[in-house]
């Protein structure tokens, strides 16, 4: 019980830290406003005409079109809202994959130690030694290419920092005051460990959430733009492979689009993750 | 004190080295050229594609080759000494080997030294072509055309090992450097096969030496010589010490008198050395065009509106650096193939749907700057079989009623509006512009309502899905092997089905018919008016949607001496040479 109270005190503050940081505030909003248009994308409210040609090939930027036009004449500001959708997807599925197996492994290696946590160890330690490229590799092998593929090879590659971080944390708490009291009154390991730890590191969780979300996006760009990611249908790795032949008779406006819009929303998760550790971490508090 | 005078003993040393290595370079003649994709290996039987063949072709040497220097192209002796003795009934060829030509050294020999090339070789080579253990890729290039041949290779499909020691008619040695062809029926292409990659001089104590690795350890009697092949981003080929006394064609048609003139009985190879940079993107090739790293390239079509002028002409600022612009037509169709053995894609009116519905002006304005030929059917401009007038009835431009004959057709197949198709997979080579190419179908088919999804391949994960027929939709070209309609029939061919050249697996019994009488026949008009029929069959039942005949825009650097765009590369390196003054002049330029 008393656990809960504090950790209610916990957030609550960090949340008024968050909202005194302007910047921070920003970002926080700016993730927001790229969040609804990946939803908005995905329901097919907006872009969702992204297909279609409106204009002659390699338009530059009007009125009628900020970001001018594609070879195809398709509007390039259409294909970067439906980029921001495979974007942000991409971000949310691998860190919700990375952080399912990340905590639980790391809970589980810290809290029993001995056998299991020496399993779980050599686990990570081999399994960081494979390039998530020869992963995606790998995968799509098997499933095909596609986002899919994407979001497997990135989730199932970004858990291990996550678990190491969880694993070190669990094991300082697990001998605490709380958690003998906990098992005093018969709680058992589950109970202790889920109930009582887990929340006690959730603000580590959180941290790493915004950092893994920003790192996906760059790796998707990365694999798309390397014809190893998305298949059919804009991102933003693909509008830069488009752009590095059509640089070349001065059509920036592709290249130009697919960064900024990278740029801003990777800037903000970089700055709310900041915020987030500043306000979160009990280590900086008062700083 | 002492440690000063070390040191600047040492930097005189460095800067002389540097000095040193920069004076080599410029003063031997070294070839820089490109390829375009990974090339598979050095392996004659297996060089089915561009790219590997022209690389097999620097070391290892046929019995004929082209003319450099005549055109329509012609056939000339290689290794042959000279042009067979054909037999009157046309079904028996003559050639006497040259003498003294030399393998490289290598130490598969004994003694490291190369032996003397003999007919046994070539027979040998031959029945390593056909044998069934090694699944050769030019089979089809003398699949049942040599007499007994096919028997030996079904004989010994069964057998434990191949028994190179028995006699095959169809191919032997009648004494040291006598060799004898067989033919089963007249087949006057025959000859352009004898000119392939495929069907070069090996020998057989090298393949055995090797093994599996003789793929990456290529020893000819070709101009040039590779110690070993890796798979990296550049090959490097010296030139061969021991090659034999062969000199620059005197002859030569018209256009190319001048050239002859001037090398006339010069010692090929003109150049000392080869290096083929393998450059997969279009914008690293075109800089280091410019930069000088490359003697010649295709202008990529990104870059074609400022290399090249309305009217044709070469940009100013690249003609000021003595840059030449070359154009030539290319025996060559691109194609987007169906994969037939799909029991789907069988349905004619789906594919004569999807190519009416596929706008092929477009496309030759977004990817060939407009200057590629819409083909109608599948021979191109150039060699009999074409016919200048003919119109595809199936060919899109992307017109408002054929777009309602589509949809219409699409219905008639059982798929009104696409309703009750599947996605289908689209396949593709990695590059960008073949991607966009991918967007494109993806595009056009969606307008009567059919959807792919385009996937990207690297080049040999391609070839394997076609292979292994895991493909169902994809796009690819065909480039004349020789300059025959032939040629191009044989894609459709039924026999020549995968892992033969019909990847799409077309199987038309009156189609093969026709083919079969077409291909004994010499070069008459009955000839050409079999090939027409042919050609109109593909253009009504649509095994692929016909895409364009490409142009060949050439730039080139004015220290490459003799540079004549060709159809048939492959060997042609020899007859390049590099100006190495003229080269340090123009260098200071770019």
């Amino acid at each position: 019980m008393s656990s809960n109270v504090q950790s209610k005190s916990l957030w609550r503050h960090a949340f008024e830290q968050l909202c005194k940081d302007k910047l921070a505030l920003t970002s926080l909003i700016i993730v927001a406003v790229y969040a609804v248009v990946a939803i908005l994308v995905a329901c097919g409210v907006l872009a969702s005409d992204w297909e279609k040609s409106v204009g002659p090939s390699y338009n530059p930027p009007s009125l009628e079109h900020p970001f001018g036009l594609d070879i195809f004449g398709m509007s390039v500001w259409a294909k970067t809202l439906k980029g921001t959708e495979v974007a942000m997807s991409v971000g949310l599925v691998t860190s919700l994959i990375s952080i399912t197996i990340g905590v639980t492994l790391g809970a589980l290696a810290g809290y029993f130690g001995g056998k299991i946590d020496e399993g779980i160890v050599w686990f990570y330690t081999t399994f960081t030694s494979i390039p998530y490229i020869m992963l995606v590799v790998a995968i799509a092998f098997i499933l095909g290419k596609g986002l899919m593929t994407v979001y497997l090879a990135l989730g199932l590659t970004s858990w291990v920092s996550l678990c190491r971080l969880i694993r070190g944390e669990v094991m300082r708490h697990k001998d605490r005051e709380y958690v003998q009291a906990a098992g005093a009154i018969g709680g058992g390991d589950m109970r202790k460990l889920f109930i009582h730890i887990l929340p006690n590191v959730l603000h580590i969780v959180i941290i790493n959430f915004s950092l893994s979300f920003q790192t996906a996006i760059k790796s998707e760009v990365i694999l798309s733009y390397l014809g190893l990611g998305v298949q059919g249908r804009p991102s933003w790795g693909i509008m830069i492979d488009d752009a590095k032949l059509e640089l070349a008779r001065g059509v920036w406006w592709q290249l130009a689009a697919a960064t900024l819009a990278m740029l801003i929303v990777v800037l903000a998760f970089n700055i709310l993750g900041d915020a987030l550790r500043d306000a979160l971490d009990p280590k900086l508090k008062g700083k | 004190m002492n440690k000063l005078s070390l040191l600047s003993v040492l930097i005189v040393a460095v800067l002389s080295m540097v000095s040193c290595t920069k004076k080599e370079i410029s003063s031997e003649k070294v070839l820089n050229l490109v390829v375009g994709s990974e090339v598979k290996g050095m392996d004659p039987i297996y060089s089915n594609d561009r790219y590997s063949s022209n690389e097999t072709a620097r070391v290892y040497e046929s019995l004929l080759e082209y003319h450099y220097l005549r055109r329509p192209y012609q056939l000339s002796p290689n290794l042959a000494e000279a042009m067979p003795e054909v037999s009157n009934n046309g079904l028996t060829y003559t050639f006497k080997i040259r003498k003294g030509v030399k393998f490289h050294d290598d130490k598969a020999f004994p003694g490291g030294k190369g032996r003397e090339l003999v007919a046994e070789d070539f027979v040998y080579s031959i029945k390593r072509l056909a044998d069934p253990k090694l699944q050769g890729l030019g089979w089809w290039t003398i699949d049942g055309k040599l007499k007994g041949l096919n028997e030996w290779r079904e004989k010994n499909t069964a057998s434990e090992t191949v028994n190179y020691d028995e006699v095959v008619e169809g191919v032997k040695a009648l004494d040291s450097h006598t060799l004898q062809f067989t033919l089963v029926k007249p087949f006057p292409q025959f000859l352009y096969s004898l000119a392939m990659t495929f069907t070069s001089a090996t020998a057989k104590e090298v393949v055995e030496f090797y093994g599996k690795e003789f793929l990456n350890h290529p020893v000819g009697t070709g101009p040039f010589i590779l110690p070993e092949f890796k798979q990296s981003n550049r090959i490097e080929y010296v030139k061969n010490p021991n090659y034999r006394e062969k000199t620059f064609p005197c002859d030569a048609t018209e256009e190319f008198e001048k050239i002859a003139k001037e090398y006339c009985g010069k010692k090929l190879p003109l150049v000392e050395k080869v290096i083929v940079s393998i450059i997969k993107e279009d914008q690293p090739r075109w800089l280091n065009f410019q930069k000088g790293n490359l003697d010649f390239i295709g202008i990529p079509k990104d870059n074609f509106d400022a290399a090249v002028t309305p009217s044709n002409e070469l940009a100013s600022d690249l003609s000021t650096k003595g840059i030449d612009l070359l154009i030539q037509p290319s025996l060559d169709v691109t194609y987007t193939a169906f994969n037939l053995d799909l029991e789907l894609l069988k349905n004619k009116k789906l594919r004569q749907a999807l190519s009416l519905s596929y706008d092929v002006n477009t496309s030759n304005k977004l990817f060939y700057n407009n200057r590629a030929l819409p083909a109608q059917s599948l021979v191109p401009p150039g060699i009999a079989g074409y016919e200048k007038d003919f119109k595809n009835s199936y060919r899109g431009h992307g017109k408002e009623d054929e777009i309602e004959r589509a949809k219409k057709l699409l219905a008639e197949a059982g798929y009104p509006e696409g309703k009750g198709l599947k996605e289908l997979t689209y396949d593709c080579p990695s590059s960008t512009v073949s991607r966009q190419i991918g967007e494109y179908t993806k595009q056009q088919f969606a307008k009567i309502g059919v959807k792919i999804k385009v996937v990207q391949n690297t080049w040999p994960e391609l070839q394997k899905k076609i292979d292994t027929r895991q493909v169902e939709i994809w796009s690819i070209a065909w480039g004349a092997d020789y300059p025959d309609a032939e040629n191009f029939l044989q894609l459709l061919y039924g026999p020549n089905k995968v892992p033969g050249a019909n990847g799409s697996g077309y199987n038309n019994p009156e189609f093969n018919r026709l083919y079969e009488s077409a291909s004994t026949m010499q070069d008459t008009p009955e000839r050409t008016a079999l090939y027409e029929k042919m050609t109109r069959m593909a253009a009504e039942e649509m095994p692929w949607i016909f895409g364009v005949h490409r142009q060949n825009y050439v730039l080139k650097h004015s220290w490459l001496k003799n540079y004549i765009i060709t159809d048939f590369e492959a060997g042609t390196e020899q007859y390049l040479d590099v100006d190495v003054e003229a080269k340090k002049v123009a260098l200071e330029k770019l």
